[in-house]
């Protein structure tokens, strides 16, 4: 959710014409609020010193800073509203606790781990390639996919005799159980410097990740060659995966950063996951059973506009590690979080409905007298034809790793989101953001732009097949 | 890296084979009839009264192709193999016995499954410590010599002398990584960290090289470092002089092959024994030499054994020679903190795709009784 540097246009540009059209129109059809919304978001502008006054200044009725400064009449129009069936994460996470998940197929035209609701563990890795050469760097894709085959499906590791330290880690152990495991990976744009003859390759969407204004980016913590994303049921099955790959690719990559995340539970039953800020996380998304809506808003199409013919079946793939500053968070009373939110934070009802589905009617409410025209879900996704476009699939998960220099909790998001076009949607969305007032409560300190590859056709086949030959 | 492993991986285990041990008989009852290539799950079970070893050898020549180390009275174990095509007999070894094979089962065909590797015995050992202890020799008469130099720099007050002639003697030690374990005590006084000290690098216990350079390149003076120097000196001659009659553990050759480079990953790379020289690339590439001193003198014995070993030296080589591309213009090593990212992580991968490679040759080459 950072904005871009080049944002001094990008910024005021779209942030201008996104407020006025949130004013203007109205429907949407389905689904979504885009992006990030509950969850995390982008801060801006550093208040001064003492975020008091602003915050205050907010909850009376002020429209915060740049954001969503002006009006604009409204036209007259209707929302949608839908209801949705509980997400199927909640099936995923019961067949988690018991281990029990089965292999998720590993080949397809798409990488098997996009599309699907987050499973209860995962981690985040980026690697900078280490490969000398074309020769060793499509010896690497060989070996992750090689890996990832067996890994996903499962099976007996083979023993080697007196000839050596046995193959598998054992962990899982004797004979490896998929455990819903999938294995996502994708290319940064530093893989195509000058190391391995791919400038000519490089997609059209993809460049380091912009900072936003309020970003916090660590260097260490930021970008990468590569990114693998491991999936299960189990954190141990998480860890195994991650654990055989990086034994049989030390000599071709080395690992930069990394993050583990979690799902939660629903709670209560039936409802969606709830992120470290109390509120419910991921309520609205694209139909991912829509192939219309996945060609247009995930998958880069044969035909799209620039893109160099090996990315058709990839999705550009934002990864933001967002901490939550969730002491400060938690001395905020709950009018004021809602409002920051949109939404109830019992319930997960939009601030003007009484469901969790309920698409918001924004149109009804020009002034934001009800949803504040700043609530991140409203920014996020204002629900009109001309920000349709701009939808992610949005996959985010928790995240705890201890804690701080002062004692406060260090846990956030793992915001993780796929799309088309990375500048047409996930910057678009997160440029809306920029002056939101949640961002007083978080802190994106690292992440990255990938593209994840298209998927794996059959036996002979390898991730990045089409990117190296 | 490889791609391979991958057809065999996804079988289930056939229901378990029972096969039963003693001192008296060594899987008689074991019978091949109908059994065919592929995974097989052998459960062996110690019939006897005493703790044996069971292995699963190639009676033709008695390479191993699975073994169960220890296997205690009335317990049993699984041994699991992938059997192609060749002879196969269990072969039973109990203390105070010798050592039975037990009938030999043959599975036609052509199908390749684990394969057998001969054993390397104590005997084959023998050898190679010999020259390994004589590499040592001649390396503590380079170090006191190179020692003795740094001691009477520091006890002259030639800090900036001594600082110069600290490394060249560090490095002669550090090449002899082999021999730390049979050097006992000695290794900790001669090369100790601070860390087991409850004051750290302020404990009077920490001496040795580590204690010199911390003292040198912290401002101590040529009055608090001299003792440390004598004692230095007092300790590698003790240990020059108790080396001819020191015996190398015959075990430790094969492990010490990728356990030097496991601690230079571990101490060097990250930086963590550098106290204040920066220097601990170049202590790096003194414990490849001595790596592969010791692949060197273990290499007729590997190369029948070990199709991985050009791997092993193919990424000692890239790893020294990223090493040597990153040092300052005048050939000093770089401090490995001040590394570009790339850089690190190029060298940090090197070296633990090399310890991937070498990893093995601890297995092959533990010594086992035939």
């Amino acid at each position: 959710m950072p904005d871009s540097e080049q944002s001094e246009t990008v910024q005021s540009e779209t942030v201008q014409s996104e407020t006025v059209r949130s004013g203007t129109v109205q429907s949407e059809t389905v689904q979504s609020e885009t992006v990030q919304s509950e969850t995390g978001a982008p801060r801006v502008t550093r208040p001064d010193a003492r975020p008091s006054p602003r915050r205050r200044a907010f909850l009376l009725g002020g429209l915060g800073a740049g954001a969503a400064g002006a009006v604009a009449g409204v036209a007259g129009g209707y929302a949608y509203r839908t209801t949705r069936p509980a997400p199927a994460t909640e099936v995923a996470l019961e067949n988690a606790q018991a281990g029990l998940l089965p292999p998720v197929p590993f080949e397809g035209k798409y990488q098997a781990g996009i599309l699907p609701q987050p499973q209860s563990q995962t981690a985040v890795i980026a690697f900078n390639a280490t490969a000398e050469g074309r020769g060793e760097l499509t010896d690497l894709f060989r070996t992750i996919t090689a890996r990832a085959r067996f890994l996903t499906a499962g099976g007996t590791p083979p023993p080697v005799g007196i000839g050596g330290p046995p193959s598998d880690s054992g962990v899982l152990g004797p004979t490896v159980v998929p455990d819903g495991l999938t294995v996502t990976l994708g290319v940064g744009s530093t893989l195509f410097d000058d190391r391995y003859g791919l400038a000519t390759r490089l997609p059209a969407g993809l460049r380091p990740m912009l900072p936003f204004p309020n970003d916090n980016l660590d260097p260490a913590q930021t970008g990468g060659d590569l990114v693998l994303q491991l999936s299960a049921g189990n954190q141990d099955a998480v860890m195994h995966a991650l654990r055989d790959i990086a034994k049989h690719t030390r000599g071709g990559m080395q690992a930069l950063w990394r993050i583990d995340g979690f799902s939660s539970p629903a709670r209560p039953s039936g409802t969606v996951q709830r992120n470290m800020l109390g509120f419910m996380d991921g309520i609205a998304n694209p139909d991912t059973t829509s192939q219309a809506q996945m060609d247009s808003l995930v998958w880069i199409q044969p035909n799209t506009a620039g893109e160099p013919a090996w990315t058709a079946g990839g999705s550009y793939f934002v990864v933001r590690l967002i901490r939550m500053l969730i002491e400060f968070w938690d001395r905020v009373d709950i009018t004021e979080q809602e409002n920051m939110i949109g939404r109830r934070r019992d319930t997960g009802y939009p601030l003007d409905a009484t469901s969790i589905f309920a698409t918001p009617d924004y149109v009804l409410d020009p002034e934001g007298e009800i949803v504040p025209l700043t609530a991140h879900m409203r920014l996020a996704n204002p629900r009109t034809p001309q920000t349709a476009d701009s939808r992610i699939l949005r996959r985010g998960y928790n995240y705890d790793r201890g804690i701080d220099q002062v004692g406060d909790l260090d846990v956030g998001l793992v915001f993780t989101c796929f799309q088309q076009d990375i500048k047409r949607q996930f910057e678009t969305v997160q440029t809306r953001l920029i002056n939101e007032p949640l961002v007083d409560y978080i802190s994106p300190f690292g992440g990255g732009y990938f593209l994840a590859l298209p998927g794996v056709v059959d036996g002979t086949d390898y991730l990045g097949r089409a990117l190296v030959t | 890296m490889s791609a391979g492993l991958l057809a065999s991986c996804g079988g289930s285990s056939p229901p378990a084979n029972l096969v039963s041990v003693s001192n008296a008989g060594c899987g008689t009852n074991w019978h091949a009839g109908g059994l065919g290539p592929g995974w097989h799950t052998f459960q062996i079970y110690n019939a006897a009264t005493e703790a044996g070893e069971v292995d699963l050898i190639d009676p033709a020549n008695g390479a191993i192709y699975a073994e169960v180390e220890t296997i205690g009275p009335g317990t049993s174990s699984p041994m699991r193999l992938d059997l192609g095509s060749g002879s196969y007999a269990f072969r039973c070894l109990f203390e105070d016995y010798d050592p039975v094979t037990g009938p030999t089962t043959v599975i036609g065909g052509h199908a390749r499954g684990t394969p057998a590797i001969l054993p390397i015995t104590n005997n084959d050992l023998l050898g190679p410590a010999k020259e390994y202890h004589a590499y040592v020799t001649v390396g503590l008469i380079t170090l006191l010599s190179q020692a003795n130099v740094l001691a009477a720099d520091v006890r002259a007050a030639n800090l900036g002398a001594a600082r110069s002639a600290w490394l060249p003697a560090h490095l002669t030690y550090e090449r002899l990584g082999a021999a730390y374990d049979s050097f006992g005590s000695f290794d900790e006084a001669i090369d100790g960290r601070p860390d087991g000290f409850a004051d750290g690098v302020n404990s009077p216990q920490w001496s040795g090289f580590y204690r010199l350079e911390y003292g040198l390149w912290h401002g101590q003076s040529a009055r608090e470092l001299t003792p440390i120097a004598d004692k230095l000196i007092a300790n590698i001659r003790a240990l020059q002089a108790s080396w001819p009659s020191t015996e190398i553990n015959l075990l430790d050759i094969g492990l010490r092959t990728h356990e030097i480079l496991e601690n230079a990953l571990e101490f060097q790379l990250t930086g963590h024994d550098d106290y204040g020289s920066g220097t601990t690339l170049a202590t790096t590439q003194a414990n490849i030499a001595g790596t592969l001193e010791l692949l060197s003198i273990l290499h007729p014995l590997l190369a029948p054994r070990y199709a991985g070993l050009p791997a092993v030296y193919t990424w000692l080589d890239r790893l020294n020679s990223l090493l040597n591309q990153n040092k300052r213009p005048n050939g000093h090593p770089i401090p490995v903190t001040q590394l570009s990212t790339s850089s690190r992580e190029q060298i940090d991968s090197a070296c633990s795709q090399a310890l991937e490679e070498l990893a093995p040759i601890a297995a092959i080459t533990e010594p086992r009784i035939t």
